[in-house]
């Protein structure tokens, strides 16, 4: 009989154990990066450094682990109560959502923040930093204005000598770009390459990048209303319809193939300064490549906006070692790694007067093309502060898919549909 | 001459199966720029793939985990599974019935409706990011329940009784009497759950996010989606064999067992 | 004082109520009790527990971080004018419709192949069965490539034949189909296995009565095969139905859903509204409906075949 107990009981004692157990906050930060190798690169670096200055206090670093989106990621680790207290790369749109969850730090509350802050920043992106409540949970850390990447050997070997900077010159190289070289009876030339996977933040690198663009730096809204069915966006969606249409673009998955860019199969992409890494790495033998800004309307006139793909650092709150973590934070900002930011992972630090600094200005001088995007980088737009945001892109790439991909609706009424459906979240 | 076409299309279908492993495996040891096309020999061999792939994720580290938590849910089950089994197939007691009709109603539901809340209960018992939430809650299963109950029924009830009259426990008659004569029904239940928590996915996507502690398809799964692979094919696809190797190993060690025992039960 | 006199008398007459219920049941009651006990402990924690939340979250919003909040009939309000769940529903009986047929028509002739005297019976049978014990990440990973428009080797081995280069996956029409015929290459082999099984045991008797009356192939085949596998043909519809209705992990390495959310899956949809747009309410209902829906299929597949007379 004693027998017969002992195993469920086990089994129960077991359960007990486990449930008791409650980990040991250990004596350490744990950071978070994003998951491409070369921030991972980067995190190492600038870990190791602070791990040998700091004995006491090691940061242990990952890269987020995610799978098609971080926000997923970072939800279940809050719920999970296993965040980590510092993460790297946070979408500003999700932070309104997590401060008043109450699970971020406000920065403001350490003395030295504004000192530190001013140090760094212009006041007009602290302003945009701050949340609603008026309190600060994020520090902008790096930025990736979207430009055009082109190939240049391709466009001038097809009598082009300036890439594309209105929807009709890119029309026009477009009609001979695009070609079927061996004369099988497929495309195998394209002008440019779209990712048409339908996942909310796709939209941020194609159709919001050509929106911001096309109407001198609107956002999707104004004091909190939906303003985005406007010529501008329905200019965007025709436009880049007609590029799907007329086969300009393939309608190919961008993941998990060649990279087209590298293979000479396209001439133009629409990426961020991170691609200068991945393609200086990658790219074949008398490669040439130079980025312009985004193409706009023919009639289009005044500064060349773009979206800057903000990514933020945020402090979870976690255990009660706030300000060593802030410590860390500081030094995460601090001039010497943004300048390793920019050399290891070839990402613009959020600096202000980056480009009149000594140290940054050399890096320019020996890297032109990262100049280019440091000037792009006084005119981008990030995007709204709104919870239904995530919703609203979702309802625009689902419209974007239906009518720019396959054609199945006009640009009017995509346009359309996404402002109602906008609309209808907000509310 | 029939008898020539007969075996030939049994030999299009065999190459319809292999094939597409053997590209892949072409693909993992070739330059980048040599993978596509038909063509499964190489031009020159390279490992440079496998190489990128040890150093940029623990996978290592990965198959461990999936090895343990494997194990550990695969003992689990056919040691409480066959208690439970044991009990309503063998055993008389109040309420008997309905718990194996509870075990036939547990059966049939699908995870999708508790997938949420059991998340949410993860949470409240702090086992997400541990071994546990890969563990205890699958160390139970309705299936196995019911394949061991079916299997103890046939079992003589002569041998059960003798074994009573000799003074045996409960317990001592499951482990020393019942088990070596169902090791047929024991190697089923093992080798389906091993299977089935060795190449599940979804639940380890939603409760473990350190990388230290992943297993082996999750690690692969977000190597492959994410951005670390850096959009490299050949990268991507000798993950993928790693992940498929030692499933394949033991499946040719062991086919007779595998063919069996997913088939009675007709999982995947 | 008093109160403790009261508590230690109510005390022992509990345990002696305990001991009465205790007595009325024999030994090997206790015994059974027992050895029950982990199914009822990890019933309750896992089954009924998130049962009984699941039921709570249908009537609320929550987004996890913050409160719930009491929405009533809300969510299944919602439902009913959710155009994308029933596009997910609607997607799986499009794969369910390319899935079934070809699983049993290629399971079925693969399996009459090796039912003939042959040699090699197990070789050829374990190379079918292979992919079914390798991971889904694995076969959707390499599936991807040889689905690739340009690159892709289906599409070369196309054009070989002189046939156009298909869009596998990138378009709306053929992307669940596509799906649907990676996961009959993955799962064929079970099926393969199990109607070899229905076949052997179909008695050779009936088979030689047929060939005296000098009986067609097809004749026999119809007549005497078909019916005699029909149990088998009822779990192979149904395992497929099942497995059809989880599908997840392909079109979420694959498309994400896309193109035009043709292969948006039921599952796939729940997990993004739960862990992409935080709607564990919403999410809760679909995941209630969706079983429902399951319940229902695979109950009246059940029916529907059980039926059919047996010639």
């Amino acid at each position: 009989m004693k027998n017969t107990l002992f195993l469920p009981t086990t089994f129960l004692l077991l359960f007990a154990a486990c449930t008791s157990d409650t980990r040991e906050a250990p004596q350490s930060i744990t950071y978070w990066s994003a998951n491409n190798q070369y921030e991972i690169d980067l995190a190492k670096v600038v870990v190791a450094e602070w791990n040998q200055q700091h004995p006491d206090f090691p940061v242990q670093h990952q890269p987020i682990p995610e799978g098609q989106s971080s926000e997923e990621v970072i939800l279940a680790a809050v719920v999970g109560k296993n965040a980590p207290d510092v993460y790297s790369n946070m979408w500003p749109g999700d932070v309104q959502l997590y401060a008043r969850a109450r699970v971020l730090m406000p920065l403001n509350q350490f003395a030295d923040f504004d000192s530190v802050m001013q140090a760094r920043n212009s006041a007009e992106t602290l302003r945009e930093a701050r949340s609603l409540d008026g309190n600060t949970y994020q520090i902008a850390w790096k930025t990736n204005p979207i430009m055009m990447i082109y190939n240049s050997k391709m466009l001038r070997q097809n009598g082009f000598d300036h890439p594309p900077a209105t929807y009709s010159e890119f029309i026009e190289q477009a009609k001979v770009i695009t070609a079927d070289l061996d004369g099988d009876g497929y495309t195998d030339r394209y002008m440019s390459l779209l990712d048409i996977r339908v996942t909310w933040w796709q939209r941020f690198f194609d159709f919001y990048t050509f929106y911001i663009a096309a109407s001198g730096g609107k956002m999707l809204m104004q004091d909190g209303k939906i303003i985005f069915d406007n010529p501008s966006a329905v200019a965007v969606f025709r436009f880049l319809r007609f590029l799907f249409e007329k086969g300009y673009c393939p309608l190919e998955k961008a993941q998990g193939r060649v990279d087209a860019f590298l293979s000479e199969r396209v001439a133009t992409r629409f990426t961020g300064p991170w691609e200068i890494k991945h393609a200086e790495k990658f790219k074949p033998e008398g490669f040439e490549y130079d980025f312009a800004p985004v193409p706009v309307p023919d009639d289009f006139a005044g500064p060349r906006y773009t979206y800057g793909d903000i990514k933020s650092i945020v402090m979870f709150k976690t255990r009660q070692k706030s300000q060593k973590v802030w410590q860390f934070v500081k030094f995460l900002i601090s001039q010497k790694n943004d300048y390793r930011l920019l050399e290891l992972t070839t990402q613009l630090p959020v600096r202000k007067n980056i480009l009149q600094d000594s140290l940054f200005q050399n890096y320019f001088v020996k890297n032109p093309a990262l100049a280019v995007f440091a000037k792009q980088a006084e005119f981008i737009r990030g995007t709204d502060l709104s919870a239904g945001l995530k919703e609203i892109f979702d309802a625009i790439s689902q419209e974007y898919e239906a009518s720019v991909v396959y054609g199945a609706k006009s640009a009017e009424e995509a346009v359309k549909d996404a402002a109602q459906r906008a609309r209808l979240i907000l509310k | 001459m029939k008898k020539v076409i007969f075996y030939l299309s049994l030999l299009v279908w065999t190459i319809l199966f292999i094939y597409p492993f053997l590209w892949m495996l072409s693909a993992t040891i070739r330059p980048e720029q040599e993978i596509g096309g038909f063509n499964i020999i190489p031009s020159q061999i390279t490992f440079e793939s496998y190489a990128q792939v040890f150093a940029k994720i623990p996978i290592v580290r990965a198959f461990f985990n999936s090895l343990f938590v494997a194990l550990t849910v695969t003992t689990g089950t056919l040691f409480l599974c066959s208690m439970i089994g044991y009990a309503i197939g063998r055993l008389q007691f109040l309420g008997r019935d309905i718990i194996f009709y509870l075990v036939l109603i547990t059966m049939m539901l699908p995870l999708q409706i508790i997938l949420i809340p059991l998340y949410i209960l993860m949470v409240k018992l702090s086992w997400v990011n541990s071994y546990y939430s890969l563990i205890v809650p699958w160390t139970v299963s309705a299936i196995a329940i019911v394949m061991l109950r079916q299997y103890f029924q046939s079992i003589p009830r002569a041998l059960i009784d003798a074994a009573r009259i000799d003074g045996c426990s409960e317990l001592r008659i499951i482990f020393h009497i019942v088990w070596p004569i169902s090791v047929p029904a024991l190697i089923t239940v093992g080798i389906i759950t091993f299977m089935t928590t060795w190449n599940e996915v979804l639940w380890p996507l939603i409760v473990i996010r350190e990388h230290n502690l992943m297993t082996m398809p999750q690690l692969v799964t977000i190597f492959a989606v994410g951005g670390q692979a850096e959009s490299l094919l050949g990268v991507q696809l000798a993950a993928a064999t790693l992940l498929a190797l030692p499933v394949i190993i033991a499946y040719t060690f062991f086919q007779k067992y595998f063919i069996e025992s997913m088939a009675t039960s007709g999982l995947k | 004082m008093l109160k403790q006199v009261r508590r230690t008398f109510l005390l022992i007459k509990t345990m002696k109520i305990l001991k009465i219920i205790t007595a009325k049941f024999a030994k090997n009651d206790r015994i059974g009790y027992a050895l029950v006990m982990p199914y009822i402990v990890h019933f309750c924690l896992f089954i009924a527990f998130p049962f009984g939340f699941c039921f709570v979250l249908l009537f609320h919003k929550w987004d996890i971080v913050s409160e719930m909040q009491w929405v009533g009939a809300g969510n299944f309000y919602h439902i009913f004018q959710d155009k994308l769940f029933f596009k997910a529903i609607r997607n799986t009986f499009t794969f369910l419709l390319v899935h079934i047929p070809l699983q049993i028509g290629i399971a079925l002739f693969l399996a009459e192949m090796l039912n003939q005297k042959i040699k090699f019976r197990g070789f050829f049978r374990s190379v079918y069965f292979m992919p079914v014990v390798v991971s889904g990440v694995v076969i959707t990973i390499l599936w991807d490539q040889l689905y690739a428009q340009d690159t892709g080797v289906i599409n070369m081995i196309f054009v070989q034949l002189g046939l156009p280069k298909m869009p596998w996956l990138t378009s709306p029409y053929l992307a669940m189909p596509s799906i649907a015929i990676m996961a009959t290459w993955k799962n064929v082999g079970i099926y393969v296995v199990l109607f070899l099984v229905g076949l052997q045991n179909v008695p050779k008797q009936l088979y030689e009565a047929a060939d005296l009356e000098g009986a067609s192939h097809w004749y026999k085949f119809s007549r005497i095969t078909l019916p005699m596998i029909n149990p088998t043909m009822l779990m192979v519809v149904i395992l497929s139905t099942i497995n059809g209705f989880n599908l997840f992990i392909e079109p979420y390495v694959m498309t994400g859903g896309g193109p035009m959310n043709s292969t948006l899956s039921a599952v796939l949809y729940i997990y993004n509204q739960g862990f992409y747009f935080y709607h564990m309410g919403y999410a809760a209902t679909l995941g209630f409906c969706f079983a429902a829906i399951v319940f229902l299929v695979v109950f009246l597949q059940r029916k529907l075949v059980e039926q059919k007379p047996l010639d």
